[in-house]
């Protein structure tokens, strides 16, 4: 297995201003300090080839085996448990995302060709992802192999190749990702999983598209299920959340409505008022008067 | 047209039916709510979602079911699960999620109220066995446990009530629901002053208490306005989900008992006295004055079969557990019975009636190198029937039984319906295609008598048609009793071995 280490001073990069560094090493000693625990700028992806890895990812340890992929996300904390590679063969890729890598927005660039519906609810789940390990991921480590023969060879087509080789890499990711969270034997399981989600993160304007790719659904199969499982469409079950928390809010806290209704992910206090007034009957004013008034 | 509008508070669905006058169904309705378990043995619910989501299917049903086709509504009768607990604060505002009835946290105060004199006293007065999902036992951990919550109540509900409060801005509980929080003297029915001086609360902390055919609390009118019922709507209080599921089986009289089969199970029967079981298997709820609902409940009926389905069935497309249940019945169906010698214990999460045992665990014993995965599966269904035969089992020391009447998603399968047959040894009665309608029937039953249709809920029973009767095959029977008298003994048996593998599962979880 040929060894590289292509960075933004080395020349193979210079069509792929997103790419940060891109590598395979073989690591045959220890070195102290090789891998320090550090806040990573990038989007990470490091695949095992083969070794065993002791990591810090986030603030929790991981053990990494063969046909690993891990998933460090800008921000998030990276580095050995002792600060060094352990022995061992690992790929990996930086890739650079823009500032908004918080709240589950990331900009990774302009080098895609991601419808844009597809390319939110990708960057949605990989940074809502909390388990920054893909087991058992060999197709991650077949495409790396092809990004680093095209980074070598450079022949024709070699730039448009390996972006189409990225986006592949990332939507591989994702869908396994979605897979490894969700059982397909367990739907209310991995509904409770989205439900999780969702009062997590009221404040995202949630799709259908998005809620089904978590559960790994397509979105018609994931609207069915919702509807006969819940008996509501996957949008009123969100609205019914976002409401419950809002009766939840006008009564324990002082907050204004205005306040609440954005809180809890409505885009306007006129909408939230509406909204409210057709689940409750009231309106959010009128309902915290007659709740909390004896 | 009249209709009557029944609205079952399940654990984790509202279900929403409508009849007419004469009793024919008019159409259904459900939407659930999740359960959240943060830590081991907590199982809590959202009162808001579960409220929201009640106001969602109510209005969407009657807007799509009900006025189309020309029906006004003339009551609206309510049931719900049994031992739910929330504590309000004064101005009647959650602290935190409500308590469901499988939150078994309280396992400690179950345990040393049982070991106390009290204990025994406690059941005699309550008819509610000491056990960690009693409101009792849960109020009680609270003051032990999350001491500010406690002390910040000024009452404590059960989900029932806090619907109905917001509905119509009174505090009430029925006798029915009161009957199983072990806080009701059900002899006097007044709240017991032992109970309530042992977790802690005084009388005013908790709702008023009012008959299941109390109707007189008002809706209030904005939400008269958007549901579209008229002023003078009804609200009866109704009865717990069991009460009325055992109502709406027809269950009234000399000789009979329902099985219920959901994800959990129960053997129930109603009559004039209470059961005073030595050893406190039984439970005794009120229905109304001077009815008693007595029985024994199981944690493990239809959750158990769903989790060996999840675990190993054939999942050929994703999330279908509906088909997966289909071809592993038929998988067991194929299974002679007994399932050649393979005994399964299905208490996964641990067990009530009647061995009363939260560190009970499943175990499928006697398995040999000829056992297939079908003989599994059967094992699974037969374990299941064998708890709940040993329920019936105890109940026969106390009432005869010579017929059944089943009910429940999981009573409908025609397998494990002959089974029930079979094991017991006598006709098992049921309609077919039955879910989880008779507590829905129940309650129209509960209503269409304060309506003055029947005169007493007895002659109301008494009309509930059970069109399919499945006999018993006695040479299956003898079969499945020497099965039987293995899984009793090993019950019993494997006690010390339970208390240590929970309390190993136990350290796993911290």
């Amino acid at each position: 297995m040929n060894q590289c280490l292509y960075t933004k001073e080395s020349g193979e990069l210079q069509n792929f201003p997103h790419i940060v560094e891109f590598a395979l090493q073989k690591i045959n000693t220890i070195r102290f300090d090789s891998f320090k625990k550090d806040v990573s700028g990038f989007l990470r992806l490091y695949f095992v080839i083969d070794g065993r890895f002791s990591w810090v990812i986030g603030d929790k340890q991981y053990v990494l085996y063969p046909g690993d992929l891990v998933i460090v996300l800008p921000g998030q904390c990276i580095g050995g448990e002792k600060d060094f590679f352990d022995l061992g063969t690992l790929s990996w890729i930086h890739l650079q995302v823009g500032a908004s890598g918080q709240n589950g927005k990331a900009d990774i660039g302009k080098w895609y060709q991601f419808t844009e519906n597809e390319y939110r609810t990708i960057s949605r789940i990989l940074f809502l992802n909390t388990d920054p390990v893909l087991s058992r991921f060999k197709e991650a480590g077949r495409v790396m192999q092809t990004i680093q023969a095209e980074l070598r060879s450079q022949e024709l087509g070699f730039t448009t190749r390996i972006n189409q080789l990225l986006q592949e890499l990332l939507i591989l990711a994702t869908r396994q990702l979605t897979q490894q969270n969700s059982s397909r034997r367990d739907f209310p399981q991995s509904f409770l999983k989205l439900e999780h989600a969702l009062r997590d993160n009221l404040l995202h304007q949630w799709t259908v598209d998005e809620m089904a790719a978590m559960m790994a659904l397509g979105a018609t199969a994931f609207s069915e299920k919702v509807k006969s499982f819940t008996g509501f469409s996957p949008l009123n079950y969100l609205i019914n959340i976002r409401i419950s928390e809002a009766i939840r809010l006008l009564k324990q806290t002082e907050r204004s409505v205005t306040d609440i209704a954005l809180d809890v992910g409505f885009y306007s206090s006129q909408h939230f008022a509406t909204t409210f007034k057709k689940f409750t009957g009231y309106t959010p004013s009128a309902f915290r008067k007659n709740n909390t008034d004896n | 047209m009249d209709c009557i509008i029944t609205i079952e508070i399940g654990t984790g669905a509202i279900r929403v039916a409508g009849f007419d006058l004469q009793g024919n169904l008019l159409g259904s309705s459900k939407g659930t709510y999740p359960t959240f378990h943060i830590k081991p043995g907590f199982s809590e619910q959202d009162p808001e979602q579960i409220f929201i989501t009640m106001l969602y299917i109510l209005k969407n049903f009657l807007n799509e079911r009900i006025y189309r086709s020309g029906y006004k509504v003339n009551r609206i009768c309510f049931s719900s699960a049994m031992h739910s607990v929330l504590p309000i604060d004064k101005k009647g505002v959650p602290l935190g999620r409500a308590m469901v009835w499988s939150d078994s946290r309280a396992k400690k105060e179950a345990k040393d109220l049982s070991n106390l004199e009290l204990g025994k006293l406690l059941y005699t007065a309550t008819g509610t066995p000491i056990h960690p999902m009693s409101p009792l036992n849960k109020i009680t951990w609270l003051k032990n446990n999350e001491y500010d919550r406690f002390a910040a109540a000024s009452k404590f509900l059960s989900i029932k009530t806090y619907i109905i409060y917001q509905l119509t801005g009174e505090y009430l509980i029925d006798y029915s629901v009161a009957s199983a929080t072990g806080l009701l003297n059900i002899h006097t029915l007044k709240w017991e002053t032992n109970a309530l001086k042992h977790a802690g609360i005084s009388e005013s902390m908790l709702p008023d208490l009012v008959p299941i055919f109390y109707s007189p609390a008002k809706l209030k009118k904005e939400y008269c306005r958007s549901l579209g019922v008229p002023d003078d709507t009804r609200l009866l209080i109704g009865s717990s989900d069991g009460c009325m599921a055992t109502l709406g089986a027809g269950v009234y009289g000399d000789g009979k008992a329902t099985v219920t089969l959901e994800e959990s199970g129960a053997v129930r029967v109603i009559g004039r006295e209470v059961l005073q079981d030595e050893k406190q298997r039984l439970f005794n709820y009120l229905l109304t004055e001077g009815i008693y609902v007595s029985g024994g409940p199981t944690n493990n009926a239809g959750s158990v079969f769903e989790w060996y389905a999840t675990q190993f069935g054939d999942f050929k497309k994703a999330f279908d557990l509906e088909d997966c249940i289909n071809t592993l019945i038929y998988d067991a169906a194929r299974v002679a019975p007994g399932s050649e010698g393979l005994i399964f214990l299905p208490y996964l999460q641990g067990e009530r009636a009647p061995i009363w045992n939260p560190d009970a665990r499943g175990l499928y014993f006697g398995l040999n190198i000829k056992h297939e995965q079908r003989h599994m599966v059967r094992a699974t269904i037969e374990g299941i029937m064998y708890a709940i035969f040993s329920i019936g089992k105890t109940l026969k020391e106390h009432r005869e039984i010579n017929s059944l009447s089943a009910n429940g998603s999981f009573a409908s399968f025609p397998l494990w319906t002959q089974m029930m047959a079979d094991i017991f040894d006598m006709p098992v009665h049921i309609k077919p295609g039955t879910g989880s309608d008779s507590v829905a029937l129940g309650s129209y039953l509960l209503s269409a008598t304060d309506m003055g249709i029947y005169t007493t809920l007895d002659q109301a029973a008494e009309n509930v048609q059970l069109p399919d009767t499945f006999e018993p095959n006695r040479d299956n029977h003898k079969v499945y009793m020497k099965h039987f008298s293995i899984f009793e003994r090993l019950a019993v048996k494997l006690r010390d071995e339970f208390a240590a593998i929970a309390a190993l599962q136990e350290e796993d979880n911290h």
